[in-house]
């Protein structure tokens, strides 16, 4: 499907023709694969979300307002994508065009007040080069820093390793500007009156309520063009020295940075030994992260990885080496965290404590770990989150899937059922990559300071393979029966499963209603749809925001 | 009436519904300006299917409701009804603490519990709760959540309501519905429970943020009939110190800095009037403390809980020490009239049985709103200038600067005690407040609380967020029967 001459050229007045296109080879590129990783509803063999009708680059918010205000009168449907990471960032039906906010890219920092100011493009590692030339750093979802601060926050989780001492981004987010799906310009908080970006809450009762929830509203609801996160310390350099050649890329920081692989007997004292982190606010960053290449294979790829000179292929050998051997067992159940000292002594303070944990829980510190390259690539990794492309180092693709349950004491006590479950089909079936059963891995808290968790295990498959594209989504399946059976809540694997279809295409609302009618609280969605009439009037969102119409629910439950 | 009175009684019994006159007189005004207006009944409820089947009522009557939660008396107008015909929801009998969760750190409370009932429930279980500054004696703590009142520890303010999480809910239109992680779960806490969810997520639990639907609505939107709360381990070492200033620009930098670190736990700006409010056990002590006081004194809290609590209390005396001299200042334990210890008792516990900000003259009016500490003192320049200007002592009035969200903001609030019992000077209150409040908002105060007159100053300084918050009132109350009249929406 394509715009109209007219329609386009209307469009076009607004940015201007360098920036909108609808060339045949542009808009491929804005298609996302359903086979491909971390859409957290498949993965599905042979599919693609729609092809746009045009894609549009807005450099300011006149001209996203001028855009959605066109939409609106044509009854065209649009989202906007910031980092396109995720399936969630891609349109859902024919009529649609595709809005790609490249061009806005501004950062401001309000160093006093511990702000940055920043535009919708603006990825983690640009927002955090910039924060660390003011002593600042800032949370950097589980999604990597080539994900879109604005996208995360406003469209999906926004947590990851650093959440526990940073906040995640919704607890950071202060004003945002927004253009809603009516076309209308909305800024909350202080940013409304005008009296600065410094806080997004009233006046009364938030209107960000609208946007920013648990899971956002994954672009379904107008575009926000400027958002103001909160920073956190950054007891560091100016610039983070990195050094190395790709993948083993690392940064030698001074004595007041220290990452450590804590390794413990069991899963409770595991459990016992993240609440420690909680209380004693000891960690810089917490993380379970190498663990996704498996409890079998996560030494062994630590040295690939960490060694410029070895390749994939030099795996078996590696399993076979003792000394590899011993270091993988000794690290079977760990952990990642850095510390951060703000002073010497807050430095020796952390590292006391460290030690109470360790003596207190029966944990140990990983050998290879501590050798200064492999905490240098370690302290890169986790800092800068940039080394995503190794998710997919394995054979191409990954989904995320058990998801387990938010309470850590919950989920650990049924992580090694859910390895020796992911075990057995490694064993029975070739679809997915066998790693040892356990390739869980995830952050310490959803929340700053430690509360939720979400743990998932990586699924390794080739996205290119229709039998293991058919084969990791048969496990993830599953899995699911599987989680169900425990009361564990839904699999992560299948989170979106009612909020696209498997051919790439948005549910039609009856879909949504068949589902959510059904659900033990249905007026969440119910009340979702209101909010959607009141701001969306013309209905040209897709399906990742999830509706209920109010007539469906159930009379037992009105 | 009648029939009200007798429908109300068949939900709530009728020993629970009132309308002795000076029953609904109590519930008619308070000590803020807002206009008395009397309620037509009083109803006090037991449990939230009373609450659903009396807002079901109201919607079918078009009976306005008005929820309160607190014991007297009230300062903000929120309770007092700004329309004829009103009914008082009283859920101060709410008193039930639903389960303590040591391992989740996490207590659900209904609306009746105060802060000292508890802080004496947690305190068995080595646990506390971020408190707002000594609250009054008989407030409800998730009165006080949901209304935002500022925790003294920002270090540990992750979000702006901190520290509430999921809640249970009566929307304006009679839906039950619980709020955040339990939001996807049945509606049942023992049921959730059973499953591991103790309803630690806040926000949700999908596209909508209910929570924030809820906080500074001045129960325009719904009647919250528990909320779950995030708690802290319980300190075995507490130290409170203090660093004094000639003027507070002269604590601004050091109070960034150890924002910054996010070293201490509570951590706040008062000038000599409102520390002396705060410690004064009667008006001649007050006065006596206001000469001894420093004039501005900024306080910082450490604490030592379960791990190493003497090494960290040790080392962050140190550090906080040698942060305050690179600013020229001095860390001590106490000033001139005032120990660390006996403050930091005043500022966490539960005041009395008289509130203390009417100590000194017996009644009081704050100003407060929020902005930034570099902004801090531009705000008080000019207050200092509108009471001389108004012929109100300057030396009487307090004030209170509150970092908040760990440092990006602050509540500057502004404390002015006057003697109600004087016709003339509460005259020349009102019109002082009256005139002081839009002043500061011309200046860009924002009033992100707004009760009473900073409600049309606030919200008609942005029509679209205004126009945007009319549309949210009707979808969680589409019959206007929440506190109709309140936050002009």
């Amino acid at each position: 499907m394509k715009l109209s001459p007219e329609i386009y050229k209307e469009f076009e007045e607004i940015v201007g023709p360098r920036y909108i296109s609808q060339d045949p080879g542009v808009l491929e590129t804005y298609r996302c694969m359903p086979a491909q990783s971390s859409a957290h509803y498949g993965p599905y063999w042979d599919h693609m979300t729609p092809t746009p009708m045009a894609v549009i680059l807005p450099g300011c918010t006149e001209e996203v307002q001028g855009i959605v205000r066109l939409c609106n009168k044509y009854k065209i449907k649009f989202k906007a994508g910031g980092s396109f990471w995720g399936a969630m960032a891609y349109i859902g039906s024919d009529y649609s065009i595709q809005l790609d906010m490249r061009r806005m890219r501004k950062i401001e920092i309000d160093v006093k007040n511990q702000l940055a100011i920043i535009d919708p493009y603006v990825n983690g590692a640009m927002l955090q080069s910039e924060a660390m030339k003011y002593g600042f750093s800032c949370n950097i979802p589980g999604v990597g820093c080539s994900s879109s601060i604005v996208a995360s926050a406003s469209g999906w989780g926004g947590v990851g390793p650093s959440t526990v001492c940073s906040g995640g981004h919704k607890e950071n987010l202060c004003a945002l500007e927004w253009v809603l799906p009516n076309g209308e310009l909305l800024r909350t908080g202080t940013a409304g009156s005008g009296d600065g970006w410094f806080c997004g809450e009233g006046p009364g009762p938030s209107t960000r309520a609208f946007l920013t929830a648990s899971m956002g509203v994954c672009g379904e609801m107008g575009v926000v063009t400027k958002m103001a996160m909160r920073l956190y310390p950054w007891p560091g350099p100016a610039v983070l020295p990195s050094t190395g050649t790709v993948p083993a890329y690392k940064a030698a920081l001074p004595d007041n940075f220290r990452c450590y692989t804590v390794c413990f007997p069991s899963w409770d004292m595991w459990a016992k030994a993240l609440t420690m982190c909680y209380d004693s606010d000891l960690v810089y960053l917490g993380h379970r992260q190498f663990n996704m290449f498996g409890r079998d294979l996560k030494g062994a790829m630590i040295r690939i990885l960490t060694d410029p000179d070895k390749q994939l292929c030099d795996l078996e050998e590696l399993l076979s080496d003792p000394e590899v051997k011993r270091q993988t067992e000794e690290m079977k159940l760990e952990f990642q965290i850095v510390l951060a000292g703000y002073t010497k002594r807050d430095m020796e303070l952390k590292e006391a404590i460290l030690q109470e944990i360790l003596k207190e829980c029966d944990a140990w510190l990983s050998s290879m770990m501590l050798e200064p390259d492999i905490e240098n690539w370690a302290l890169l990794y986790l800092i800068r989150l940039g080394h995503k492309n190794l998710n997919y180092v394995m054979c191409g693709s990954y989904e995320g899937n058990f998801g387990l349950n938010p309470n850590l004491w919950v989920s650990a006590s049924y992580m090694e059922e859910a390895a020796a479950f992911k075990k057995q089909w490694e064993d029975t079936h070739t679809s997915i990559v066998k790693n040892g059963g356990d390739s869980e891995m995830g952050s310490f808290s959803f929340t700053g300071g430690g509360g939720a968790v979400g743990w998932e295990f990586f699924v390794d498959f080739d996205a290119y393979d229709k039998d293991s594209v058919t084969g990791a989504c048969d496990f993830i399946d599953e899995t699911e029966k599987w989680m169900a059976e425990r009361h564990l809540g839904g699999d992560m694997g299948r989170s979106n499963k009612y909020l696209r279809q498997p051919n790439g295409y948005d549910w039609p609302q009856e879909k949504h209603n068949e589902l959510f009618s059904k659900v033990p609280q249905p007026h969440v969605f119910a009340y979702q749809w209101k909010v959607r009439e009141a701001i969306n009037p013309n209905l040209l969102g897709g399906s990742y925001y999830r509706t209920l119409d109010p007539e469906m629910i159930p009379e037992n439950k009105r | 009436m009648e029939a009200k009175k007798t429908a109300l009684a068949e939900i709530v019994g009728a020993g629970s519904v009132f309308d002795e006159p000076d029953i609904l007189c109590e519930y008619s005004r308070d000590a803020s300006f807002a206009k008395p207006m009397k309620p037509i009944l009083v109803v006090k409820v037991k449990d939230v299917h009373e609450v659903q089947k009396i807002v079901k009522w109201a919607n079918e009557t078009g009976t306005p409701l008005v929820p309160v939660s607190s014991g007297p008396p009230h300062h903000r107008g929120d309770t007092v009804p700004s329309v004829p015909g009103a009914v008082i929801v009283d859920l101060s009998g709410m008193k039930k603490i639903l389960g303590i969760d040591a391992k989740q750190r996490v207590v659900h409370v209904e609306p009746g519990v105060t802060y000292s009932e508890l802080s004496e429930a947690l305190e068995k279980e080595g646990l506390c709760i971020p408190t707002a500054l000594a609250p009054r004696k008989n407030k409800s703590v998730l009165a006080s959540c949901l209304d935002i009142e500022p925790r003294t520890n920002p270090r540990y303010q992750w979000f702006y309501p901190e520290p509430l999480r999921g809640m249970e809910v009566v929307w304006g239109d009679g839906v039950r519905l619980f709020t955040g992680s339990g939001g996807m779960g049945p509606m049942d806490l023992e049921k959730q429970w059973k499953e591991g969810n103790r309803q630690t997520g806040a926000t949700g639990p999908q596209n909508v943020d209910f929570i924030r639907i809820l906080t500074q609505s001045q129960g325009t939107t719904g009647i919250v009939t528990w909320a779950a709360l995030r708690c802290h381990i319980l300190p075995k070492i507490h130290k409170l110190y203090f660093a004094a200033a000639a003027t507070p620009a002269g604590l601004e930098d050091f109070v960034y800095r150890i924002l910054h670190f996010r070293f201490g736990d509570e951590l706040m700006i008062m000038n000599s009037a409102y520390l002396a409010s705060l410690m004064g056990e009667d008006a001649s002590q007050i006065t006596s403390l206001r000469g001894q006081l420093p004039p501005w004194v900024a306080m910082v809290g450490i604490t030592g809980r379960k791990i190493l609590p003497e090494k960290k209390v040790e080392t962050q005396e140190l550090d906080i020490a040698d942060i305050a001299q690179q600013f020229g200042l001095k860390l001590v334990p106490a000033v001139p009239g005032v120990s660390g210890n006996q403050a930091l008792k005043k500022i966490s516990s539960p005041c009395g049985d008289r509130y203390w900000k009417e100590t000194y003259k017996g009644a009081y009016q704050d100003i407060f709103f929020v902005t930034t500490l570099d902004r801090t003192s531009k705000f008080i320049d000019s207050m200092r200038a509108l009471a001389e200007a108004d012929g109100y002592p300057v030396s009487d009035m307090g004030v209170y600067i509150q970092p908040q969200h760990q440092g990006t903001s602050v509540m500057l609030e502004f404390n002015l005690p006057y003697d109600a019992s004087n016709p003339a000077e509460t005259a020349k209150m009102k019109e002082f407040f009256r005139s002081a409040s839009a002043e500061l908002s011309r200046q860009g105060a924002f009033y992100s609380r707004p009760h009473g007159i900073w409600a049309p100053l606030q919200l008609n300084k942005d029509a679209r967020n205004y126009d945007v918050l009319k549309k949210m009132k009707k979808i969680f109350d589409p019959n206007g029967i929440m506190n109709p009249g309140k936050l002009s929406i």
